[in-house]
C-alpha cells in the first residue's frame, strides 16, 4: 500500500489513545478492588481479522494471550458475529488464561462491515469453584476452579442473553461485583466503539483497516531489524518454582533461545517440568504471552505493542508440560508460572543483550486471599496482590515498591481495605536487608501483615521464592527469600509458601516478599551508596559489612577499614 | 492619569516570559512581556510592572490589587528545592509515601526510574497510635513518640514536618494532638497535618499531598514575602492574590499556608479568562486551546464551568492523556482544572525514529537556542521552522521586529532531518511536522472531550498562547470544531484571565453513604457546617452578603465503584432529586450504558466565591494593543499539502473588520500570528476578539 507517513502517525496515536480511553473507563466504573485499585485488567483493539493492533497501558501479561483467545472466538462464530454482539470467554482450554480472567470481545461494525474488535479482559474477584477468589493453587482439576465459559454471546444483536446472565450470577460468590465489573468491560467497549467510529469517519474505514495492517508490519520490521543485530547462537537458562504445594519437588522451567539470521527467534521450552498436580499449570496462550513480552522488554521503546512483534518468534512448548497442560489440568494459579517464564526468558536474554537485562526481580506478585463471612453472614473476599522489587540493572539499582515489569498492577490502599473488609493491616513496609547485594543492588522486598477481625477466615497464600531466591547477574547475589508466618494468641509460627487454611479471629498473617537479585560484584559498589542505604534503614550495618565489605561505624563510613575488608575478601 | 484612580494588575510568570496585564479604572487593558528571572521570579514581576507603569505614566500607589500566577510551586518540586521535610506517621506505615501506588507509566520499560520520594526513609518516623476505619481509637497517641520523633528530625536538619496518620480522614484527633504538640514545642517549625490539607480516604494520596504541602511551605512563604517587599519598595502596597490550581484566587497569606493549592497556578488564569469571556459572548461550551513554545494545553468548559479534577500527578511539568496511570509523579489530591498537556509547541523538535516514523516533541528547543531559524545554534527543525518555511509566520522577524528570523536555516534543518530521510519535498516535510504536532495537540483535546464522552463538534474553540491562533484552525478541523475565538492579547491571555477571577474558598465533607439512607435533615446539617466554614473564611477577607456566593457539588458513584462523577446541585429545591437526575444523565453520557445499582454519596463540596470589586468585564473590555511587525503586505503561504502556495495578505488585528471575509489571510500581532486558510472566514467583534468560522470538510 501507499503509506502516507503523516496519516500513519495520526492513526497510530489514535488507536493507542482509544485503547487508553477504554482502560480508563474500566478503572472508573469497576466494582472490585482487584480491578479498580489493583488494576488487574487490560484493554486492546484488534483488526477485523482478529490481529491485535493496539493495547492500553495495562497488564502486559494479557497482551500475548489475545491472539489465541481470538482464534477460539473466530473458530466458534466465524461470520456469525453481528453489530451488537458481545462475546465472553474464560476457559483456559478455549484460549483463556485462568478462569477469573473473563475476556470480552465486541465486534465493531462500520458501514455494514466488521472492521475491528474491542477486547477487554478483567480479573474477576470470584468465578465460583471450591474456594473464594477462584484462585487457589491447591486445586487438582479445572472443574474445581469455577465456572468455565467457552466463547458465548452475552449480548446478541444488542439483546442481553438472560440465560447466561442468570447462570453467571448464580455460580459466583459476589454476583454484584462480577456483574458490575462485566458492565465496566461493556462500557469500555462502547467507548472503544465511539473512538473507532470517529477514526473511520475521519479517514475512511478501508483506509484505517489498511493502516492497521501496516502498523503490524511496522512492528515486525522494527523487531526483525533489532534481532538481526543480536549475536547468533543458542542461549539456555533454567529457573525454578519452589513447588506446587503438594510436594517439595522443585518445578524447573527451561528455555533455549536461538537467534536466527532472518531476525527471528526460536524459543524452545523443552526440558521444563511436566504438568503438575496443583494449579500452577500455565496454559499455552499464557506461556506464549510471557514469551512475547519478555522479548518486547529488551526491544527498543518505540516498537508498538501488537502482534507484528509476535511474528518474529517461533515458540515450542512440549505438550502436557507445566507450560502447556492438557485437560483437566488446573491452572488458577498460573500467574506464578508465567512470572517464572519471564525470569527464565530474561536469564537467557541476558546472555544475548547483557546491557539491557536486570537481575531477577521478586518473582511475581504474591497473592493473599482472605475470605469468610462478616458477623451479619454477608460474604467478603479480599484478593490482595503484593508487588514488587526489580533486580539490579546493568547501570543502576533495581527499583523497589514497583509492579513486576510483566504486569502493571497497583496496590489496594490500606484505608480502602479496612473500610470495606473485616481486617486490619498492621504493617505495610520495606523489609530491610532483603535486597540482593551487587555493584547495583536489587530492590528491597515489601511486607504486608493482616489482622483478622471476622469471626474466622479462610486464608490462601500463593507465594514463592522461598527456596529458589531471585537470581543475581554478573556476580551479583540473589535477592532475599520470601517468608510467611502467622501469629495466634502471641505465638508466631512459620507458614509455607503455598497455604490454604482456616484462621481464627485475632490472628495476624505476615507475608514478606522476596527482594530483587543484585547485578555485578557487590564489593565494587560505591561505599557512599551503601552508607545512604544504611542511613535509610534499607540495609543494616551488618549487611553492609558482610555483603558489600563496607564498614560503617556509628553511622559513619570507615573507608580505610572498608578497603582492608574488601582486599581480604578478594584474597 | 487622574489622581486617585486605581489600576489592577495581573502578572503570570511562565518558563520563558513573564506576562503582564494591567486594567486601568476606565476599563482599558494594557499588556507587557518581560523575560522571566528564574532565580527569583519576583524580580521580573516587579521590574516588568514598574516599566509598564512608567510607560503609562501611572503612579505605583495607584495599583489597588496584584493578581499573580506563579510557577514557584511547580518549579520548587521540579528542581527539588523545597524544604528538608520530615514525616511523622502511624507505626508500621513509614513507607507508604515511597511505596505509592506501585504502577509504572509505560509497559515493557526495564530502564524506568521511579521518582525519589520527597522525604527519604530516614526522615519518615513512626509513632504509636492507631485509629480504626470507623474512626474509633484502637491505640492512643504516644505524645512521647511525637516529641522524640520531632527532636530526631530537627537534629538531622529537617525544616518542615508533615503529619499523616492512618484513617485520620475519619477521626483527626490524633493528628490535631500531634500538631498541637509540635506547635507548642517548636513554634517556628513549618508543620502540615493531613486533616487540614486533605481530609480524604486513601493513605498514599493524602500523605503525598500533605508532604508536598510541607515541602513547599517555606519556599512559597519566602517567595511571597520577597514579592511583597519588592512591591512595597517600588511603592506598591496593594494586596496580592494568588491564582490557585482550580482557578480561584487566594490571599497571599492563605497561599503561603496551603501552597499545594497553587502548584498548577500558571495555566489556570487563561482558563478562567476563557470561561468569563465565553460568558460575555454567550459561548458556554468551549475548548480552551493554549499553545505556547514547549507545550500545548487543552481544557473544556461546559455550561460555563471549566472541567475540574480532584487529583493529578505532578511529573516534570507534563501530564499525559492517560490519566489512569498512577506512577512516576507526585500525587496531589487537590482540586485543579483538568488540563491535558502535550509536549507540542513552537519549539518542539521534529525527527525520524528508528522505524521510519515522523515524530515531533516532547523535546523542545526552548527559547534559547530556540528554533533553527533563530540562528542561535540549534540545527534541528522545530514546529516554528516548519511554519516559517510554509509562510505561516513572518520569515524575516518576530515580536514586532525584535527577533530576526533566518528562513534559510529553517529550510536546511527540515531538509536534513525530515525531508531527505522520508523522501519528501521540503514543503511536504514541513506540512508533515505541522500535521504530527497538530495530531498530538488534537490528542490532548480528545483526552478532555472524546474520552469523557463529549463530542468536540459541540464546542467552540478559544485559542491563545503564542501559537494558538497559528495552529487553531488545523487542530479544530481534526476534531470537527467549526468556530474559533482568539481573544485580544492572546499572547498574555493567562494574565488577562486573572483580572476576571474571583476569590475562592473550598470546603468538603466525606460522606460515603448510600444516597437512599441519608435523610434531608442529615444532608442539611452537612451543608450547614460547610457553608458556615467557607462563609467565615470569605467574611474574614471582606466578602459577605451579595459579594459572596456558594456553589454546591455532590460526588456520586454507584455502590462499589472507585471513582465518582461530580454533580453540581442547587441548595434550593429537592436536592436529592437533582443529584440523582444529574448523575444518571452524566453517567449515561460518559459511559454509554445505564446502571440500576444503588448510588453512594461520597463527598459534598462547596465553593465559596468572593466577588472581587472591579473584576474585568469582558463584555465591556477595551484594549490598548501594541503594534505587530507587519504593516499590511503580502507573502506566499502554503496552506495545504500538495497544493501550490497562495499569495496571501498580511494585516494587523486592527485591520480586520466586523464583516466576515474569507481567507486566505494572516494576522500578525505583537506576539502572535493568526492563520486563516482559504476556506475559513474571519471577523472581529466589538471588543476586539477575532472570530474564525471554518468551512470545507470537517
Amino acid at each position: 500500500m501507499n503509506v502516507d507517513p503523516i496519516t500513519f502517525a495520526v492513526i497510530k496515536s489514535g488507536l493507542d489513545s482509544i485503547a487508553d480511553d477504554m482502560a480508563y473507563t474500566v478503572v472508573r466504573i469497576a466494582r472490585s478492588e482487584i480491578v479498580k485499585d489493583v488494576m488487574d485488567f487490560s484493554a486492546a483493539i484488534c483488526a477485523a481479522d482478529g490481529q491485535m493492533v493496539a493495547q492500553a497501558k495495562t497488564i502486559a501479561q494479557h497482551l500475548g494471550a489475545i491472539p489465541q483467545a481470538m482464534e477460539a472466538v473466530l473458530a466458534k462464530y466465524g461470520d456469525d458475529l453481528h453489530d451488537g454482539d458481545v462475546v465472553i470467554m474464560n476457559d483456559p482450554y478455549h484460549g483463556g488464561m485462568h478462569l477469573p480472567d473473563i475476556f470480552m470481545f465486541v465486534p465493531l461494525f462500520y458501514e455494514g462491515r466488521r472492521r475491528a474488535f474491542a477486547v477487554v479482559i478483567c480479573h474477576h474477584t470470584d468465578v465460583g469453584g471450591r474456594v473464594p477468589g477462584s484462585n487457589a493453587s491447591d486445586s487438582t482439576e479445572i472443574y474445581q476452579e469455577g465456572l468455565r465459559l467457552p466463547p458465548l454471546k452475552l449480548y446478541e444483536r444488542g439483546k442481553l442473553n438472560e440465560t447466561l446472565e442468570t447462570l453467571i450470577k448464580i455460580n459466583v460468590r459476589v454476583p454484584d461485583r462480577v456483574w458490575g465489573d462485566l458492565s465496566a468491560q461493556y462500557a469500555a467497549a462502547q467507548v472503544g466503539k465511539r473512538g473507532l467510529d470517529r477514526l473511520f469517519h475521519r479517514y475512511g474505514a478501508d483506509e484505517v483497516e489498511a493502516y492497521m495492517q501496516e502498523l503490524l508490519d511496522y512492528a515486525e520490521r522494527l523487531t526483525r531489524a533489532e534481532i538481526r543485530q543480536w549475536p547468533k547462537g543458542t542461549y539456555r537458562f533454567t529457573d525454578h518454582i519452589d513447588n506446587d504445594g503438594f510436594s517439595d519437588k522443585p518445578i524447573p522451567i527451561s528455555v533455549a533461545i536461538t537467534v536466527r539470521d532472518d531476525g527471528t527467534l526460536l524459543v524452545d521450552y523443552t526440558g521444563s517440568s511436566p504438568q503438575v498436580k496443583g494449579a500452577l499449570n500455565s496454559t499455552l496462550s499464557f506461556t506464549h504471552s510471557l514469551t512475547y513480552l519478555s522479548v518486547r522488554c529488551v526491544l527498543g521503546r518505540d516498537v508498538p505493542n501488537n502482534v507484528g512483534v509476535f511474528r518474529c518468534l517461533e515458540i515450542k512448548v512440549p505438550e502436557a508440560s507445566v507450560l502447556n497442560p492438557v485437560m483437566p489440568g488446573p491452572c488458577a494459579a498460573r500467574a506464578l508460572t508465567g512470572y517464572r517464564v519471564f525470569d527464565t526468558m530474561l536469564g537467557a536474554l541476558a546472555q544475548i543483550v547483557p546491557d539491557r537485562v536486570p537481575a531477577a526481580g521478586e518473582g511475581g506478585n504474591s497473592v493473599i486471599c482472605i475470605s469468610g463471612l462478616r458477623p451479619n453472614r454477608k460474604p467478603f473476599i479480599i484478593v490482595d496482590m503484593i508487588c514488587g522489587a526489580w533486580g539490579g540493572r546493568p547501570d543502576k539499582d533495581g527499583l523497589e515498591a514497583v509492579t513486576n515489569a510483566s504486569q502493571n498492577l497497583s496496590n489496594m490502599p490500606v484505608e480502602v481495605m479496612e473500610a470495606e473488609h473485616p481486617v486490619r493491616v498492621e504493617e505495610y513496609a520495606f523489609v530491610p536487608d532483603s535486597c540482593g547485594a551487587g555493584h547495583w543492588r536489587g530492590g528491597i522486598g515489601l511486607r504486608r501483615s493482616y489482622r483478622i477481625l471476622a469471626p474466622e477466615a479462610l486464608l490462601q497464600m500463593r507465594t514463592d521464592r522461598v527456596a529458589f531466591r531471585p537470581y543475581g547477574l554478573a556476580g551479583g547475589e540473589p535477592g532475599g527469600p520470601s517468608r510467611n508466618s502467622i501469629e495466634i494468641d502471641g505465638e508466631v509460627k512459620p507458614l509455607p509458601g503455598k497455604v490454604t487454611m482456616t484462621v481464627p479471629q485475632g490472628a495476624v498473617i505476615v507475608h514478606d516478599q522476596a527482594g530483587g537479585g543484585g547485578f555485578g560484584n557487590p564489593f565494587t559498589r560505591d561505599p557512599e551508596l551503601v552508607l545512604e542505604d544504611v542511613k535509610d534503614g534499607k540495609i543494616t550495618a551488618e549487611f553492609a559489612r558482610d555483603r558489600h565489605g563496607v564498614v560503617i561505624t556509628a553511622g559513619r563510613l570507615d573507608l580505610e577499614a572498608t578497603q582492608r575488608l574488601r582486599q581480604e575478601r578478594v584474597a | 492619569m487622574r489622581a486617585g484612580s486605581e489600576v489592577r494588575v495581573a502578572v503570570d510568570v511562565g518558563g520563558t516570559f513573564t506576562d503582564i496585564a494591567l486594567m486601568a479604572d476606565n476599563g482599558v487593558l494594557h499588556e507587557s512581556k518581560i523575560s522571566t528571572t528564574p532565580d527569583d521570579p519576583s524580580i521580573a514581576v516587579v521590574d516588568g510592572l514598574i516599566a509598564l507603569l512608567d510607560e503609562l505614566k501611572i503612579a505605583p500607589s495607584a495599583v489597588a490589587e496584584v493578581l499573580h500566577g506563579t510557577t514557584v510551586g511547580s518549579n520548587t518540586i521540579l528542581q527539588r528545592k523545597g524544604a528538608r521535610t520530615g514525616l511523622i506517621t502511624t507505626r508500621g506505615f513509614r513507607d507508604v509515601l515511597e511505596i505509592g501506588r506501585i504502577r509504572m507509566p509505560d509497559m515493557f520499560d526495564l530502564t524506568w526510574d521511579k521518582p525519589k520520594p520527597l522525604v527519604p526513609r530516614r526522615h519518615r518516623l513512626e509513632v504509636t497510635e492507631r485509629i480504626a476505619a470507623d474512626g474509633s481509637v484502637i491505640e492512643p497517641l504516644s505524645e512521647g513518640d511525637v516529641i522524640s520523633a520531632a527532636e530526631a528530625l530537627l537534629a538531622d536538619g529537617v525544616e518542615a514536618i508533615a503529619i499523616c496518620f492512618l484513617n485520620s480522614y475519619r477521626n483527626p484527633a490524633h493528628e490535631q494532638q500531634a500538631e498541637a504538640i509540635l506547635k507548642a514545642r517548636f513554634p517556628d517549625l513549618a508543620v502540615s497535618a493531613s486533616y487540614a490539607v486533605l481530609p480524604e480516604m486513601k493513605e498514599y494520596e493524602r500523605t503525598s499531598t500533605t508532604v508536598v504541602n510541607a515541602y513547599l511551605l517555606a519556599a512559597m512563604r519566602s517567595y511571597l514575602r520577597r514579592l511583597e517587599q519588592r512591591l512595597a519598595a517600588a511603592g506598591i502596597a496593594a494586596p496580592i492574590l494568588v491564582m490557585t490550581s482550580n482557578g480561584g484566587m487566594l490571599p497571599a497569606a492563605t497561599a503561603g499556608d496551603k501552597p499545594v493549592m497553587v502548584v498548577a497556578s500558571g495555566p489556570a488564569g487563561g482558563v478562567i479568562g476563557a470561561a468569563r469571556l465565553g460568558a460575555a459572548l454567550s459561548e458556554t461550551d468551549i475548548i480552551v486551546f493554549d499553545m505556547g513554545g514547549t507545550t500545548a494545553k487543552a481544557v473544556i468548559i461546559e455550561d460555563g464551568r471549566p472541567s475540574m479534577t480532584s487529583e493529578y500527578e505532578f511529573r516534570d511539568g507534563m501530564s499525559t492523556s492517560s490519566r489512569f496511570i498512577k506512577a512516576g509523579g507526585y500525587m496531589l489530591k487537590v482540586p485543579a482544572i483538568d488540563i491535558a498537556e502535550v509536549g507540542a509547541g513552537g519549539g518542539s523538535i521534529a525527527g525520524i525514529d528508528a522505524g521510519g516514523l515522523l515524530k515531533v516533541g516532547p523535546e523542545s528547543a526552548g527559547a534559547v537556542p530556540g528554533p533553527a531559524c533563530y540562528s542561535l545554534g540549534n540545527t534541528r527543525p522545530t514546529v516554528t521552522d516548519a511554519n516559517v518555511v510554509l509562510g505561516m509566520v513572518n520569515p524575516k522577524s518576530l515580536a514586532g521586529g525584535r527577533l530576526a528570523i533566518d528562513r534559510r536555516l529553517a529550510e536546511e534543518a527540515i531538509r536534513e532531518h525530515v525531508a531527505r530521510p522520508l523522501g519528501l519535498s521540503l514543503e511536504d516535510a514541513a506540512h508533515g511536522i505541522r500535521a504530527v504536532a497538530n495530531a498530538a495537540m488534537a490528542r490532548a483535546i480528545r483526552a478532555v472531550t472524546v474520552e469523557r464522552g463529549r463530542d468536540p463538534r459541540d464546542f467552540t474553540m478559544m485559542a491563545f498562547g503564542g501559537n494558538g491562533g497559528n495552529h487553531g484552525v488545523d487542530v479544530a478541523r481534526q476534531l470537527g470544531v467549526r468556530k474559533i475565538i482568539i481573544p485580544p492579547f492572546a499572547g498574555v491571555f493567562s494574565a488577562v484571565g486573572m483580572l476576571a477571577a474571583d476569590v475562592e474558598h473550598t470546603a468538603l465533607a466525606t460522606v460515603m453513604r448510600l444516597l437512599d439512607t441519608i435523610t434531608p435533615t442529615e444532608l442539611g446539617e452537612i451543608m450547614d457546617g460547610l457553608a458556615a466554614d467557607v462563609s467565615a473564611r470569605l467574611a474574614a477577607e471582606g466578602y459577605s452578603g451579595n459579594k459572596a456566593e456558594l456553589a454546591w457539588q455532590a460526588e456520586v458513584r454507584h455502590e462499589g465503584q472507585a471513582t465518582e462523577l461530580p454533580v453540581p446541585f442547587e441548595a434550593t429545591g429537592d436536592r436529592f432529586a437533582q443529584i440523582r437526575e444529574r448523575f444518571f444523565a452524566e453517567y449515561f453520557k460518559t459511559y454509554g450504558y445505564r446502571d440500576q445499582t444503588p448510588l453512594e454519596l461520597v463527598k459534598v463540596t462547596v465553593v465559596g466565591r468572593g466577588l472581587r470589586r472591579n473584576r474585568l468585564d469582558f463584555s465591556n473590555m477595551r484594549i490598548d494593543q501594541r503594534p505587530g511587525a507587519a504593516r499590511s503586505g503580502h507573502r506566499l503561504v502554503s496552506f495545504t499539502r500538495g497544493e501550490p502556495a497562495i499569495e496571501t495578505e498580511i494585516v494587523p488585528r486592527a485591520a480586520v473588520g466586523s464583516e466576515p471575509r474569507r481567507g486566505p489571510l494572516i494576522v500578525e500581532e505583537f506576539d502572535a500570528t493568526i492563520v486563516v486558510p482559504p476556506d475559513t472566514s474571519i471577523s472581529r467583534d466589538r471588543t476586539g476578539n477575532i472570530v474564525l468560522e471554518i468551512g470545507g470538510q470537517a
